[in-house]
């Protein structure tokens, strides 16, 4: 058991890739919490614990961090995209975006970090898309740099009791992959040519970033902090012109 | 056992890291092929993994090792290219000789024991087993140490070769990646610490030491098993959506903006 006797709390656990975290901690002895904005989920195990909190409300935070106490692990999942270039998006979509993905992490990071035992790990959600822009997707990218440059700070302020990093997911098949392709005029054909700019030809799947979480939050990874590690199956590895083209 | 039945190929198997990657690799159930140049390597004793003579630079050293796992295994799972040399110089005090030498090892030995290697690791990933190549890069391929110019410059190289691996063999079912490590306690760091480049500036080694390690978020150096965890992680098939990247395992250094005051 890679995680045994650690607990840890779980933003966004409902679906996608905060549920494979979810369930990759418990498969490896963790005692897990997690959290999102409504009811508790009917198929979520019962000894997974379940907080209704939005994390853009640091109250709501707050609370939860007090109700459960110390942790050894944190994983910010939380986030929401909005599809549209600057001009497009309105105040309530950055009230959106940025509330979530930014104000949310600062928030959870704010409340937990005084209640972490000593040695513990800090994993948040940051996405290639900080690192390179998806097109139609400005709030939604410049949060995800938010992500990654909190995570820096964090690991230089709060070492050496507490690491953090960041893991920078490609395109994982969740409903938010969908929902790009959904922009595509024909979906089918953008999901085909995405997969041939994969050099391992496929998506991720939620497990292939929760592999990572596990081995960030493990003892495995004493050493590693301050950084941003992408999982994409080498898609930001190549140039982004059509492969079609050589 | 993570590694359970699979065949691990590390250069630089006898030296400080390497040593660590193979022990770490037989212990999670592979068979390990441990090449280095001598028997002992750089810390002067034998260790884990089955011993084979290489010089990374020479083709047919090269060849000659690698046909030898194709005549015992038919297959390779894992290749791990830790071979490497620093010379710890500025550029106008490097040798052409110098210069030669180091791009000989850190990155031509990367090119050529990959290159031997691609119809074995073509082979696992047939059998629809994993393949998985490990380069070393380095964080001073990113950011540069006082006096170490050549070594840098080969690990630029190695990051760049690195995405074309992933590139061109990930449809094949291989993985590319590199792992970039910081400051590891190693023969190779205490060499760096007593050479003419480190800047100590008349301050003791012990002095000098305290004072790097200062600057870390998690105030030490790595140690050779903090990397061979990583690559073992690189190696398994938890990483199979993992390639093209340069993973920097630096204990938070490289996170922050330059502060060093030794």
């Amino acid at each position: 058991m890679r995680l045994g006797g650690k607990s840890a709390f779980i933003t966004g656990g409902r679906q996608g890739i905060g549920r494979a975290i979810v369930e990759t901690f418990r498969a490896e002895g963790c005692s897990v919490a997690t959290c999102g904005r409504g009811a508790r989920p009917q198929d979520l195990a019962a000894d997974t614990a379940w907080h209704c909190i939005d994390v853009r409300d640091a109250m709501d935070v707050t609370n939860a961090a007090l109700t459960k106490g110390n942790i050894d692990i944190l994983v910010n999942n939380a986030g929401v995209q909005v599809e549209k270039n600057v001009v497009d998006s309105s105040d309530e979509d950055w009230a959106t975006v940025i509330d979530t993905n930014c104000r949310g992490v600062f928030n959870v990071c704010r409340a937990f970090i005084p209640v972490m035992n000593e040695g513990g790990s800090i994993i948040n959600i940051g996405s290639i898309s900080g690192q390179v822009a998806d097109p139609s997707m400005a709030l939604y990218n410049a949060s995800k740099a938010f992500v990654h440059g909190l995570t820096r700070s964090i690991a230089v302020d709060h070492g050496p009791g507490i690491r953090c990093n960041a893991i920078c997911p490609g395109w994982i098949e969740t409903g938010m992959l969908e929902a790009g392709f959904g922009l595509a005029g024909n979906p089918t054909a953008a999901r085909d040519d995405a997969i041939t700019r994969h050099a391992v030809r496929r998506f991720g799947q939620p497990n292939d970033v929760a592999a990572m979480a596990l081995w960030l939050a493990s003892d495995e990874a004493a050493f590693a902090t301050g950084q941003c590690f992408t999982v994409d199956g080498g898609l930001t590895a190549a140039s982004p012109l059509n492969p079609g083209l050589f | 056992m993570k590694l359970d039945g699979k065949v691990a190929f590390v250069t630089g198997g006898r030296g400080g890291i390497g040593r660590a990657i193979c022990e770490r690799f037989e212990r999670e159930g592979a068979s390990v092929y441990a090449a280095d140049l001598t028997k002992t390597g750089s810390l002067g004793s034998g260790g884990p993994g089955r011993f084979v003579q290489l010089d990374v630079s020479e083709d047919a050293s090269v060849k000659a090792a690698l046909d030898l796992v194709a005549k015992e295994n038919g297959r390779l799972n894992i290749l791990v290219n830790a071979a490497g040399i620093e010379i710890e110089k500025t550029i106008e005090e490097t040798s052409l000789q110098e210069w030669n030498n180091c791009f000989a090892v850190n990155v031509t030995g990367t090119f050529l024991t990959s290159k031997h290697a691609l119809a074995l690791l073509r082979k696992a990933a047939e059998a629809e087993d994993s393949a998985s190549i490990i380069n070393f890069g380095s964080y001073d391929g990113f950011i540069a140490d006082p006096g170490l110019a050549a070594y840098c410059a080969t690990k630029g190289a190695v990051h760049a070769l690195t995405r074309a691996m992933a590139c061109d063999h990930g449809p094949e079912g291989i993985r590319v990646n590199a792992v970039c490590p910081g400051y590891v306690d190693t023969p190779m760091l205490q060499s760096f610490f007593s050479g003419d480049g480190s800047g100590g500036g008349g301050k003791t080694m012990d002095q000098l030491q305290q004072a790097v390690r200062d600057v870390h978020p998690m105030r030490r150096y790595g140690t050779p098993e903090d990397i061979a965890n990583l690559v073992n992680w690189l190696a398994s098939d938890e990483a199979r959506y993992a390639s093209g990247q340069l993973w920097v395992l630096d204990g938070g250094l490289s996170a922050q903006v330059q502060q060093m005051r030794l």
